[in-house]
This record gives structure tokens, C-alpha cells and sequence, in this order.
């Protein structure tokens, strides 16, 4: 059975209001922007019912002469929204926005907003810890392997930006050098060309080197000492690749 | 035949239409039944000046056609008479109810708790809302048929209209002793009646439609609105 965590008292409104018209021949439809658990809140208070997608009107349709319950997601993809008939069925879409409002209005019952993971920053923690006992696993990644506190938080695009950046924070941080050797390798395989490729991929390299570098020991002169190069020769390194 | 021995007064009496006799200094000297119930949202100085307003200009009886309405009462015209310098005596004339012009699909009908759709649809008025709210409801309310996606989408605009109001106050309750008849079957009316400081009226034509569609009278007021919903078994 599928599981649905929420601190958002608005969804646990929506909750609420599922549960008391789940034996009702009603229609309702949440309303949010994308990947922010629409389709995983309909699956978990509905986990039996059929399910098909805007994107194929077909299906739709075949669907609603078979099924009296039905789950309708990307409900903003269909285009012949006007001619559907919810008479004594249990609807439940969901979609990313409303198209037409006086038609949504004409359809729906009940009609309801999700907030996106933004408004919802508790849940974007329990869905970010989530998200990383994924990635670890799938990763084949220890605990000692990552410092978890230093994981990003992207919700740009709610919880596609987050396990995006979640995913590419743990493989950075996790890569040793023979992995590194190995992406440079491929990136270089698929891009070297021209007749100054030394030069320009020298930076794949000298760039970060000197970023870290002067991150992690802050003046020039300490650095050079480090890097066993001429202070002159790192200036002139800073300046080339534009580093402030 | 001699119609002066009988007594006219019990017609008057038990008459639908409110009739009010005022003497000259707008003392009330009689009123029917269905006046008495009517002073319950109006005063007595104010019917008074619109029997004066509307009296003829010498002795007899004059019928007025206007619009008047105070709560759930609707009057379309008066007759206003007297007969000598100290009575004045006032009728109001009863706006019919307006029969639904469209047939109850009993197809649609699924015998429903109200309670749950209305607890339904304040679930749905919270999730976008943090109003103060009240509810006051009868929980013994028997189960009774009605579209549902219909009566739902009714309860959604009606909460809306209050969506920035303070303190709303929502009350659910049967209403004894009155009755609708609904495919030739008298049916108890249940009313709710939400009441706040004020209200958004932008959707009243929507509401009165889809009241209309399931047979449910609606009144809209400033600070109210009432539904009386028959009770189809």
C-alpha cells in the first residue's frame, strides 16, 4: 500500500475531504504545479481504482465507459474536456494547472489546491531524506561515504530539481580518482577537437585545481607554495581562466 | 342569498397573503396569522408607512404592483383601503414560488448524508481559507437522495460567496412542520442557512441555477444564505 507523508495542514485538508467522499459519487480534482505528489496523494487514497493519463484521450474515454471510479492524471492534456460526462462516477484528476476555468468549474465537484514543496518545507526535508536513502542505495553508497548536512536543497522544480541535485551531490561526492579519470575520459572522447585542444582542456583540470586551492588556503602566496609553482605563474593561471 | 350574517373574519384569518388593519396613529388593531410571522422581520413602522404610501386619495380600496421582500418573504404588490378616518388596512400579495422549470433527474439521485458532504466541502473551504467558522449541525438528519456532484458543486460556490467574511456561522437543521411537494410526494425540507458579516455575490446566478437543478430554494441575502432542501426518500 502506497504511503503518503504530509506536515501541510492544507493537504491534510484534501485528505479529509477525500475520506468523507470516497463512497460518493462525486467528482474532484487537485490542482498543483508538477511533481509535487499529486498522482502519489490519488494513488494513496484511491489504490485500487483504474488510472489513465490525460495524454491519451482514448484511453480516457474507454475508461470512463468501463470504470464508475477512475483516476484521470494530466487532466490538463486532454482536449475534449467539454464533452466528458462525470454523471454518477467517482472522478479524481489531477493536473499541473487550470486551462479553462468555467469548464474545470462545470466538471468538478470539489476542486482542490495542492501547494507546491516550496510552501512546504517540512515535507521537502522528510521527501529530500527520502530521496537519499534512495540514492545511496542505488548508488551503492555508505553512510561514511557523503556528509549528509551538506546535501543541497533544490525545489526549482519540486521534487525533480531535488532528487536531481541530491543524486548528482552524491556522485560527485562519492567519485574516487579512478572514477574521475574515467568521466574525463569520456567527456574528452566526446568533445576534443580543433587545433589548440591541449591548451583548452589543460582547464578541465588547472580550473579547479586552483579554485579549491584558494578556497582551502586562502592566499596566493600559501598556494603557490603548495602547488610548487612561481607566485607569477599562478597569477598569471588566475587571470587566464578568469578566476576572482 | 344574505352573506351579511356570516363572519369573514376566519378567512381572513387563516389567508396565506399577511393583512394588517392600522388605526390612524399606526397602532396595530388586527393581524392574521400570517402577518404575525412576518412583524418577525419587519417593524411595525415601516409596513405602516408603506400602507400610507400606497393609499388611495380618498375613501376606497388601491392595489399597487411592487416588489417587497424581507427575509424568505417575497410580495409583488399591496392593496391598500380605508373606509373612514380611522382605520387603514394593508394585504400583501405572495410572489409565487417559482416551479423549477427543470424535471428531477431521478437517475442522479444516490441517497446521501448532507452531513458528510457538507463536512466534505468545508474541508475543501479550508484548504484555501482560514476564516473562523462554526458549525452547527443536526447529526440525526435521515439520508436522503440527491445528485451529489451536483449538490457538492452548489455547496462549493455557496461557501465560496463567504470565502473573506469573519465568523461564519453555518447551521444545518430540519425544518418541522414545513414541506415541498416533489413528484406529487410531500417532502420535508432541511435547511442551511450560512450567515456571516457580509459576502461575495458574484456567483448568485450560478447558485440559483444549480439550486434550481436539484429543487432547492435558495435565498440570497447580504449577510445570508439559506437553502431548503427537500428531503426525497
Amino acid at each position: 500500500m502506497e504511503q503518503f507523508f504530509t506536515k501541510s495542514e492544507q493537504i491534510q485538508n484534501i485528505i479529509k475531504g477525500f475520506n468523507l467522499t470516497k463512497t460518493l459519487f462525486v467528482s474532484s480534482i487537485i490542482i498543483g504545479e508538477a511533481n509535487i505528489g499529486k498522482k502519489s496523494l490519488a494513488r494513496y487514497l484511491f489504490p485500487y481504482s483504474h488510472l489513465v493519463s490525460g495524454r491519451n484521450q482514448q484511453e480516457v474515454e474507454a475508461a470512463l465507459e468501463e470504470y464508475d471510479e477512475l483516476i484521470i492524471t494530466d487532466f490538463e492534456k486532454l482536449n475534449n474536456q467539454e464533452s466528458l460526462d462525470f454523471d454518477n462516477k467517482r472522478i479524481i484528476a489531477t493536473a499541473n494547472f487550470i486551462g479553462n476555468y468555467t469548464t474545470i468549474d462545470n466538471l468538478f465537484a470539489f476542486i482542490y489546491t495542492m501547494p507546491s514543496l516550496k510552501e512546504r518545507h517540512e515535507d521537502a526535508l522528510y521527501i529530500k531524506e527520502y530521496f537519499i536513502k534512495e540514492a545511496q542505495h542505488d548508488l551503492l553508497l555508505e553512510e561514511k561515504d557523503f556528509n549528509l548536512s551538506k546535501v543541497p536543497m533544490d525545489l526549482s522544480t519540486n521534487s525533480k530539481s531535488l532528487k536531481k541535485v541530491i543524486y548528482e551531490h552524491l556522485m560527485i561526492h562519492s567519485m574516487d580518482k579512478q572514477s574521475i579519470e574515467e568521466a574525463v575520459y569520456t567527456y574528452l572522447l566526446e568533445h576534443m577537437e580543433g587545433n589548440n585542444a591541449y591548451k583548452e582542456y589543460l582547464e578541465l583540470y588547472e580550473k579547479p585545481l586552483i579554485e579549491a586551492g584558494l578556497k582551502k588556503y586562502g592566499s596566493q602566496l600559501q598556494l603557490s607554495q603548495i602547488l610548487g609553482i612561481n607566485r607569477n605563474t599562478l597569477r598569471k593561471k588566475i587571470h587566464e581562466h578568469a578566476i576572482d | 342569498m344574505n352573506t351579511l350574517s356570516i363572519d369573514f373574519q376566519p378567512f381572513v384569518e387563516w389567508d396565506n397573503s399577511p393583512f394588517v388593519l392600522f388605526s390612524n396613529q399606526g397602532k396595530i388593531l388586527y393581524l392574521n396569522n400570517a402577518a404575525e410571522i412576518l412583524f418577525g422581520y419587519v417593524s411595525k413602522q415601516e409596513l405602516y408607512d408603506i400602507a400610507l404610501a400606497y393609499a388611495p386619495q380618498s375613501f376606497g380600496y388601491k392595489t399597487t404592483t411592487l416588489t417587497l421582500s424581507y427575509d424568505s418573504f417575497n410580495f409583488y404588490a399591496v392593496t391598500v383601503g380605508y373606509e373612514n378616518e380611522e382605520h387603514i388596512s394593508i394585504r400583501f400579495y405572495n410572489t409565487p414560488r417559482v416551479k423549477p422549470s427543470a424535471p428531477l433527474e431521478s437517475g442522479k439521485l444516490m441517497t446521501t448524508d448532507i452531513n458528510i458532504l457538507l463536512e466534505a466541502n468545508i474541508a475543501l473551504f479550508k484548504t484555501k481559507n482560514s476564516n473562523k467558522l462554526q458549525l452547527l449541525t443536526d447529526q440525526d438528519i435521515p439520508s436522503f437522495k440527491i445528485d451529489q456532484n451536483n449538490f457538492s458543486k452548489l455547496l462549493r460556490k455557496v461557501l465560496d460567496a463567504f470565502r473573506s467574511s469573519d465568523s461564519i456561522n453555518i447551521s444545518l437543521k430540519l425544518l418541522i412542520g414545513e414541506h415541498v411537494i416533489i413528484l406529487d410526494k410531500k417532502e420535508p425540507i432541511v435547511q442551511l442557512s450560512i450567515e456571516a458579516n457580509g459576502r461575495y455575490n458574484d456567483a448568485d446566478a450560478e447558485i440559483r441555477m444549480l439550486a434550481n437543478q436539484s429543487h432547492i430554494s435558495v435565498l440570497l441575502k447580504e449577510h445570508v444564505i439559506k437553502l431548503e432542501i427537500p428531503l426525497i426518500q
